[in-house]
């Protein structure tokens, strides 16, 4: 198992998984979607909201703006030593006291950390007109992709094979394989059918489909190329490192639990 | 107001938004304005292309029904 890097950002990273069967890869896919935890507000409390928006809605908006997140200080609830009940260590209150008329941003939100904060400061929460307030607070915590969408560190998460491509003897060098490929990943040089870029490839098979003397052929392997977009609560790479280090503890368990019947 | 995160990918749009309405007020078609954001897909595209604000209309309204 290899893992290769093609492209890299804070918030998008795109790379090649070698030699892995596609279950693991599927698993490590998934790992990064709903396990790995990041921050989001789960609670509001409502003193005053006078605004032409409901309180879920609000509530809702402010559950879906990404929070900078830090894995090293923070338990997750259930994990805590609190028990669950709230306390610094799994916890942080936003605090949003705002008179119209105002457009109130994620910016706005003043809170009990100065380091955990929203990712961006401009994502418009709600526009206030003339003598309307919004008095209240916000409680984040940390939680998983498995529990509320909201949690994910990845919105486009998502991996496909890389074929391999064989153009067999038999081949007329028709060039009717070329022109099919609606991703032009075939070409005709020096009469002879070469593979350009397979990953651009997205095994439609209508080459395979095509070709009268059934000379061509695509196939699966065992590597994968992956595209991860963060929201920006952790950056990707974190997200990658802390899905295997997930899954390693899950087979770790699984082991353990086998030991134990046998 | 307009969607913090796309409904389709989930992909955080919000904090663009004035940036997009400011290119479009500048004379540049939405093309090219989600062009120069960054916004491939299709996806997020439409959350920007089809959105409309009623709050203001609301605003209209305000008093009128109590
Ligand atoms: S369609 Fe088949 S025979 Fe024709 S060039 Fe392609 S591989 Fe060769
Ligand atoms: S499977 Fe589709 S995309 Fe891939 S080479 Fe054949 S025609 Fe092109
Ligand atoms: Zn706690
Ligand atoms: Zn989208």
């Amino acid at each position: 198992m290899k893992i290769e890097i093609l492209e890299e950002s804070d918030l998008k990273v795109k790379f090649i998984l070698r030699e892995a069967p596609i279950a693991l890869a599927n698993s490590f896919r998934r790992a990064m979607k709903s396990l790995v935890p990041t921050m989001a507000v789960d609670y509001v409390d409502f003193y005053m909201n006078t605004s032409f928006l409901y309180d879920e809605i609000i509530a809702h908006r402010i559950g879906l703006i990404p929070i900078k997140t830090d894995l090293e200080r923070f338990n997750l609830p259930e994990k805590c030593s609190c028990g669950g009940e709230g306390c610094p260590n799994c916890q942080v209150s936003f605090r949003l006291n705002v008179e119209g008329p105002k457009v109130v941003y994620s910016g706005d939100l003043i809170s009990d950390d100065p380091e955990i904060r929203p990712v961006y400061d401009n994502i418009p929460i709600i526009e206030l007109y003339e003598g309307q307030q919004l008095m209240i607070e916000a409680v984040a915590r940390l939680g998983t992709g498995k529990e509320h969408a909201k949690f994910q560190p990845v919105t486009v998460c998502f991996y496909k094979i890389i074929p391999e491509i064989v153009v067999k003897d038999n081949c007329d060098k028709c060039g009717k394989c070329v022109e099919v490929c609606v991703r032009n990943v075939l070409k005709k040089e020096n009469d002879k059918i070469e593979v350009g870029n397979v990953l651009a490839c997205s095994m439609c098979m209508e080459c395979v489909k095509n070709c009268e003397e059934n000379a061509i052929e695509v196939l699966e392997t065992n590597d994968y190329l992956f595209t991860v977009e963060g929201t920006g609560a952790l950056p990707v790479k974190t997200v990658m490192r802390k899905a295997l280090e997930i899954l390693r503890d899950k087979a770790k368990e699984m082991n353990e639990i086998i030991q134990t019947l046998i | 107001m307009f969607p913090v995160r796309c409904f389709s990918c989930g992909a955080v749009i919000g904090h663009l938004y004035e940036e997009y309405k400011k290119k479009l007020e500048e004379g540049k078609t939405p093309k090219e304005a989600l062009d120069e954001l960054g916004i491939e897909r299709y996806c997020c595209r439409r959350m920007f292309l089809t959105y409309k604000s009623v709050i203001k209309e609301f605003a209209r309204f305000h008093g009128a029904v109590g």
